[in-house]
């Protein structure tokens, strides 16, 4: 249980005290809901509010690069920031909710049911990262999660999103402020088509096999979207009161086929 | 491991204060033991409805989930700050109770802080934004209408639109006058 604040004053001093017993805490959304587990699990937060240099948004070779203490409604605001990363940040239907939130903290949080993670997998943004000894490296969003799941620690110091590039996405809930069932996103990359979801209780996937089937033959039906998701075996999909598994399997299969429609200036 | 405290220095509703805090300690608990700002409410404490929202910095936040030492230095608005030194009541507080945008109250100190926030934000809100900016509040009784009318009607009338205040109907939406019918 958390029982120390560390407020540290620079992202060295924040990445290296972080231990197995620390936790990050950014706009603490989901570090201070009543319940997280991330609290109950550490002994000290770390908190990154007073870090200097992580809250600028600026153009850059590659993209635009977000300081991960940047807000959501920083990002909403902003005017160099792609309007598909507005759009995703625009999820969180809270406006208050948004004045805290931060672009770190979503990404680190790995939810299943993420605002900005399909996104960001879509247009395979790169994650900046410190490591606690020092370390700099620049990694895709993808390698992120592997090693966060894997249990290394990394302060996310900044993210770099393309410009210029078609994303379309879609989140399904009850209620703007509901948790999602799945949300989606697929851009157009030079590489190709490229498409991500957020599956509640099941995870977050880059749907690879999906985008190779498209690029082979970009005008599939709908019948042949639905059919890949409903035997995709490899995605384990559970019922639960948002859905059964035939049902996400259904919107995923839909999803996707409109999704390609719409990459490609077609009407859905 | 030993709880740690901190002190906090900061301004709630105009006045400095100083306070010691756990750091553990969420700013809406601060301000409702610390201070008895009970206009601060405890809905969900999970950030979800609303009612705990504080103006901190010219900006709406769900206080049960922001950390009352992250205060220090903050200048923070509760609905007790709106109230006039002889008690009068504020506009925005004052069109609540006109348009009945209040039944139990539960929800109301947290909607009118984000109301403030926005009525005196000079901007004129569409009505699908003033929707979507009052989105993070949860409302058990009255169905929404009353309060988006009443948080519309003050924003007109800040933006010294009075005519078009009046002509808001009970749906929210502004009437015009009828088109003259073609002959
Ligand atoms: C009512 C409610 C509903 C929500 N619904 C959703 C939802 O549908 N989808 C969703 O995605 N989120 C949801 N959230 C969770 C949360 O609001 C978002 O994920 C938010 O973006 C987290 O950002 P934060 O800055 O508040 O993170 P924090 O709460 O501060 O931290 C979140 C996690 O990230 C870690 N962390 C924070 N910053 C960094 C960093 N720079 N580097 C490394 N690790 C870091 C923390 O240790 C922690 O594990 C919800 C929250 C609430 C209160
Ligand atoms: S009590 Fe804070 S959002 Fe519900
Ligand atoms: S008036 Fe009762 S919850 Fe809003």
């Amino acid at each position: 249980m958390a029982t120390q604040l560390l407020m540290a004053k620079s992202p060295a001093e924040a990445a290296g005290s972080k231990t197995a017993s620390a936790a990050f805490i950014a706009g603490g959304t989901e570090v201070n809901r009543l319940g997280s587990e991330v609290p109950a699990q550490a002994e000290t937060l770390i908190s990154l509010k007073k870090c200097s240099g992580l809250g600028q948004i600026e153009k850059v070779e590659k993209g635009i690069k977000i300081g991960s203490m940047c807000t959501f409604q920083q990002i909403v605001e902003s005017e160099i920031v792609p309007d598909y990363l507005k759009e995703a940040a625009l999820f969180m239907a809270s406006r208050t909710k948004r004045n805290m939130a931060t672009i770190g903290g979503n990404i680190a949080a790995l939810r299943s049911d993420s605002y900005l993670l399909p996104t960001l997998f879509a247009v395979c943004a790169r994650v900046e990262v410190l490591t606690p000894d020092g370390k700099q490296d620049d990694i895709c969003v993808n390698s992120y999660k592997e090693a966060s799941e894997a249990g290394k620690d990394m302060l996310i110091t900044a993210v770099i999103v393309p410009d210029n590039v078609k994303v379309v996405s879609k989140r399904y809930s009850n209620t703007a402020q509901s948790h999602a069932v799945l949300t989606m996103s697929a851009a157009a990359l030079e590489k190709g088509f490229t498409l991500a979801g957020a599956i509640k209780n099941c995870g977050i996937y880059r749907f690879k096999g999906f985008e190779e089937m498209v690029r082979e033959n970009p005008d599939i039906s709908e019948e042949e979207a639905i059919a890949f998701f409903k035997g995709a075996d490899s995605l384990k999909i559970s019922e639960d009161m948002f859905g059964s598994e035939a049902y996400k399997r259904y919107l995923l299969g839909v999803t996707a086929y409109d999704f390609c429609r719409k990459l490609a200036g077609k009407e859905v | 491991m030993d709880k740690q405290y901190k002190v906090v220095h900061c301004t709630i509703n105009g006045k400095k204060v100083e306070r010691i805090v756990d750091v553990r300690a969420s700013l809406t608990d601060m301000l409702r033991n610390d201070f008895r700002l009970t206009s601060v409410k405890k809905g969900c404490e999970v950030g979800e409805c609303g009612a705990c929202t504080v103006i901190i910095d010219g900006e709406g936040f769900n206080s049960c989930i922001y950390l009352a030492v992250w205060a220090e230095g903050k200048e923070i608005w509760t609905l007790e700050g709106l109230i006039g030194p002889g008690g009068e009541l504020s506009d925005i507080q004052q069109a609540f109770i006109d348009e009945g945008a209040i039944q139990c109250g539960f929800c109301t100190p947290g909607f009118i802080m984000t109301s403030w926030e926005i009525v005196n934000s000079g901007k004129e809100y569409t009505d699908d934004e003033l929707r979507k900016a009052l989105s993070g509040h949860l409302c058990r009784c009255t169905g929404y209408e009353n309060i988006f009318r009443a948080v519309k009607k003050t924003m007109l009338r800040h933006l010294g639109k009075f005519e078009e205040a009046e002509k808001v109907n009970s749906q929210g939406i502004t009437e015009y006058p009828e088109p003259m019918p073609f002959k």
